[in-house]
């Protein structure tokens, strides 16, 4: 009955078709071919409307030359790199690190544009087994480098049974309109703890996204903190997937948006056993003209019973022009579990500002001491000390810069 | 009682609370016989010829016969909304009926006119269609009904006496007839012709509902009402009411549905535009209880529906409250434009589910005046295979200062099959726009649970009370009728809760 109008291929989605065909996967060409970017309308996109929002993709980046100083350096970290998609020799591995490199895709198939292109595009990614207790703070440092270039990286991860690591990825590099798409699997043995930490700090023209999909075994502990404080329009979408009884996680993030920043951070969970929990906690804070997203959907499978999860979204404006947007969704099949969701947003309570103020606090330091109490929640978690200084520090780098 | 089998059952979900939300059970549906009527038709399906016709049947002027085939040729290059989470085979537009009316609706002057059989039916539902008099020193709740059967009104109760008042009260077909320039300028200025696909397709074929303007200052003296029926097969009923409360007026409206039971999917697609100027207040009450389909899930009525309402004056108010338990599908979102400043707008739902019933239902605030409020109460019970979504908007316009919303959302599962959803969008673009939305039943004012608990209720107990009572304020408007059933539903604990 009703007339339907083919897709209008913008500039950007010609480009990606052609990276894409040249690239041999001629299926997720013709696929991105019918489809085009997703809109509003795809509700998974529904505040980051990429056939808007990405007007423009830069060729494929070539191999990295001269390589600048890390964005984030943390005492005592193991560090390792890919710059530009390709996997860098690295120096001796730490015990209990095994490294290596494999081709391919290292995600799921999934109905998504960006965890689609990256296991189109990625040439190589790095391998990571984890065994036993190990010491160093593990880094992935990952670089776009040089001109302005479409990257694609990704990473395995495997942490054996038993096992604890911490893990850093940190995102960096020219200051170009880069593309950079990032992937992540990674996945916890029965009883494994992991803290993995992903620090966006690409430049201010830059576009990132990233995947990171997490498998949790019975009994795995996981706690991540996002932190997107880069880039001209960000994206970081999770899939952490409760395999196991008794599998925990604190997925947490952060967006920090300035003037001009679209940041979105998009979690996608899956219940699937019994007896599993965890507790999504994303906060945003804009200023300027700027848009901050978090979008968590929790799926509880039909048979997950005995499920415990409790979604929170906060927001906090610093701005008049700033737009805080959330969508915290729930998703219940079972009938004996403990689900909520909360969201909040809102400005510095005036009260609180007040206090500081009559005791003879300035008000921009009265602001930032607000501020870092709201985000205390986020960091203080995060037991390596190292870590923790240096994750203050891109904090603070942050709001010395508003 | 219980003919399905709940497998497995939270030792905290009460008996009574069971028994009532399965005493729903589609099977027990007692709405479902039909009334043999002589009817009308216009030709089956779907094209200018029938848009014509409905138009010519209503002795409609040429402006809306314009209006009409514009939202048509709109209509043919939309596509049908796939975003909500319910499913259904395609519907073909060009196999029901867009017209039909009982030959002997031809407006009868008075009721005593009204065929008989019509009388019967509605007696049958329980629908008061006799103006009874006030009986000397016993004051008795008055309600005022336009009863509107497939796609005509046949009668709507107490018009002389709302007239006196200055008042307007009655079918739209006749709004458009007798009061051509009330019509013109507010039909279509709150739910625009373009506005989704259903909408569109109500504006190319509306056939009836109701009309109603409260002027200047008055306040409604009795509760108006509507009351909607599908009765012929394979006829898609498409309502279109319009309630305008002018400065300072105030209204209280209830709106029922019923439909037979049958095999074939009937398409309900309606639109309801409230307009509330400066100081107005409306309120507007719904009792879905349309066909829901049978155990298996065959037939039911497909209700999708678009009502807004538009806080258009300073200090005006519109509060919606639902109780949704009929239809296959609802797809229902009664939201409120917070226009004018100190706006306030509330939604208070009950949406029950069982058998194969999909619920998407919700609602919209946006804030666009200053210190405007809104609040949102939801409370959602999935039994049986249904599926029941909670979807809700709060958005707060760069301009709407101070705007303060309080969102809570309830669902309970009950046995191991369905589904319960939940999917508020949070949309900030204010800094002094304060929003929460809570999805526990822990943050109802605590000085309201202190002063429950310390009297020895439970938490829950507690709970229940408070929710009840901000429904309760509503429902004390609703006729008899409708109240105790309400009632029954809403009875329904918090007790169990998740999400």
């Amino acid at each position: 009955m009703s007339v339907h109008v083919p897709v209008r291929l913008g500039p950007a989605e010609s480009k990606l078709i052609e990276q894409l065909t040249a690239a041999g996967a001629v299926a997720e060409a013709e696929r991105l071919t019918g489809s085009g970017l997703p809109t509003r309308r795809v509700e998974a996109y529904h505040y980051t409307d990429l056939k808007q929002l990405l007007r423009a993709v830069p060729e494929l980046a070539g191999a990295a030359e001269a390589a600048s100083a890390p964005a984030l350096r943390v005492a005592g970290a193991h560090q390792l790199m890919i710059a530009n998609g390709i996997v860098q020799e690295s120096g001796t591995a730490p015990a209990g690190v095994i490294v290596g490199k494999t081709t391919g895709g290292v995600l799921s198939t999934r109905d998504d544009i960006v965890t689609r292109l990256n296991n189109a595009l990625v040439g190589e990614a790095l391998t990571l087994e984890l065994d036993g207790s190990v010491d160093p703070v593990i880094q992935i440092d990952r670089r776009t480098e040089g001109g302005a270039g479409h990257s694609t990286s990704a990473a395995k991860i495997y942490v054996g049974d038993g096992s604890s690591a911490v893990i850093l990825d940190t995102y960096s590099g020219s200051d170009e309109a880069h593309l950079g798409n990032h992937a992540t699997y990674l996945a916890l043995g029965k009883n494994a703890k992991v803290t993995h930490i992903t620090v966006n700090l690409a430049g201010s023209k830059a576009t990132h996204f990233a995947s990171n999909e997490y498998h949790l075994a019975e009994g795995a502990q996981l706690r991540t903190l996002i932190i997107n404080a880069g880039a001209a329009l960000s994206r970081t979408q999770l899939f952490p997937k409760y395999e196991g009884a008794g599998a925990h996680a604190d997925v947490t993030g952060l967006n920090l948006v300035s003037d001009g920043q679209h940041a979105d951070i998009t979690m996608d969970a899956l219940h699937a056993v019994p007896h599993t929990s965890s507790k999504p906690l994303f906060k945003s804070i804009a200023r300027g003209r700027s848009r901050a997203v978090v979008q968590g959907r929790l799926v509880v499978a039909r048979d997950a019973q005995k499920t415990d999860a409790k979604l929170m979204s906060q927001g906090l404006m610093l701005s008049d022009e700033a737009e805080i947007l959330a969508k915290p969704e729930l998703e219940i099949y079972a009938d004996d579990v403990v689900c909520g969701h909360g969201a909040t947003s809102g400005q510095l309570d005036e009260d609180h500002m007040f206090y500081l103020l009559s005791r003879g606090i300035p008000k921009a330091e009265a602001e930032t001491m607000l501020v870092r109490a709201f985000l205390a929640e986020l960091i203080d978690p995060i037991e390596d000390q190292a870590l923790n200084e240096a994750l203050t520090d891109v904090v603070d780098g942050w709001l010395a810069r508003g | 009682m219980a003919r399905y089998d709940i497998p497995t059952l939270k030792e905290e979900i009460e008996d009574d609370t069971v028994e009532k939300v399965l005493a729903l059970d589609v099977e027990n549906y007692k709405y479902g016989f039909e009334t043999k009527l002589e009817v009308e038709r216009a030709p089956k399906g779907l094209s200018e010829e029938v848009i014509r016709f409905i138009s010519m049947k209503k002795e409609e002027p040429e402006w809306m016969l314009e209006w009409r085939l514009d939202a048509y040729k709109r209509w043919l290059t939309m596509d049908e909304p796939t975003w909500a989470k319910v499913h259904y085979p395609k519907i073909d537009f060009q196999d029901m009926y867009y017209y039909a009316a009982p030959k002997s609706s031809n407006r009868p002057k008075s009721l005593d006119e009204v065929d008989p059989a019509l009388l019967e039916m509605y007696e049958k539902l329980g629908v008061p269609l006799k103006e009874r008099e006030l009986l000397a020193g016993v004051e008795q709740p008055r309600v005022a009904v336009d009863a509107v059967i497939d796609s005509v009104s046949v009668a709507t109760t107490f018009r002389a006496e709302l007239n006196k008042m200055g008042i307007i009260f009655c079918s739209i077909s006749e709004a458009i007839r007798e009061y051509p320039d009330l019509v013109k300028q507010y039909l279509g200025s709150v739910v625009p012709v373009s506005d989704n696909y259903y909408a569109t397709l109500n504006s190319a074929v509306f056939t009836d509902g109701s009309f109603c303007y409260i002027p200047k200052g008055v306040r409604c003296p009795m509760e108006l009402s509507t009351y909607f029926r599908i009765n012929e097969a394979k006829t898609g009923q498409f309502e279109r009411t319009l309630l305008i409360a002018d400065e300072g007026a105030y209204v209280s409206y209830l709106e029922g549905c019923t439909a037979p039971a049958r095999n074939e999917h009937q398409l309900h697609a309606a639109v309801v535009e409230l307009v509330a100027m400066k100081d107005a207040e409306i309120k507007y009450s719904t009792v879905q209880n349309w066909f829901p389909g049978d155990k298996d899930g065959k037939g039911g009525v497909y209700n999708f529906v678009t009502k807004r309402g538009d806080c258009r004056g300073d200090n005006s108010k519109i509060s919606w409250t639902q109780v949704e338990t009929g239809s296959a599908i609802t797809w229902k979102y009664p939201s409120c434009i917070l226009r004018g400043d100190n706006s306030s707008g509330e939604f208070y739902s009950i949406a029950i589910s069982n058998g194969y019933q999909q619920v998407d239902s919700g609602t919209k605030m946006l804030h666009l005046g200053k210190n405007t409020t809104s609040r949102i109460i939801s409370k959602g019970i999935a039994a049986g295979f249904s599926d029941n979504t909670y979807r809700g908007q709060v958005s707060a316009h760069a301009k709407a200062k101070g705007a303060r919303n309080f969102t809570q959302c309830d669902s309970l599962l009950i046995g191991d099959k369905c589904g319960a959803h939940t999917v508020p969008y949070i949309e900030s673009r204010n800094a002094s726009a304060v929003f929460e939305h809570e999805a526990t039943t822990s943050k109802i004012s605590d000085d309201q649970m202190f002063y429950c608990m310390q009297r020895g209720l439970s938490e829950e107990e507690a709970v229940a009370l408070i929710v009840n009572g901000f429904v309760r304020d509503v429902l004390q408007h609703l006729p008899m009728e409708f109240m105790v059933e309400t009632q029954k539903l809403i009875s329904i604990s918090l007790e169990g809760s998740v999400g």
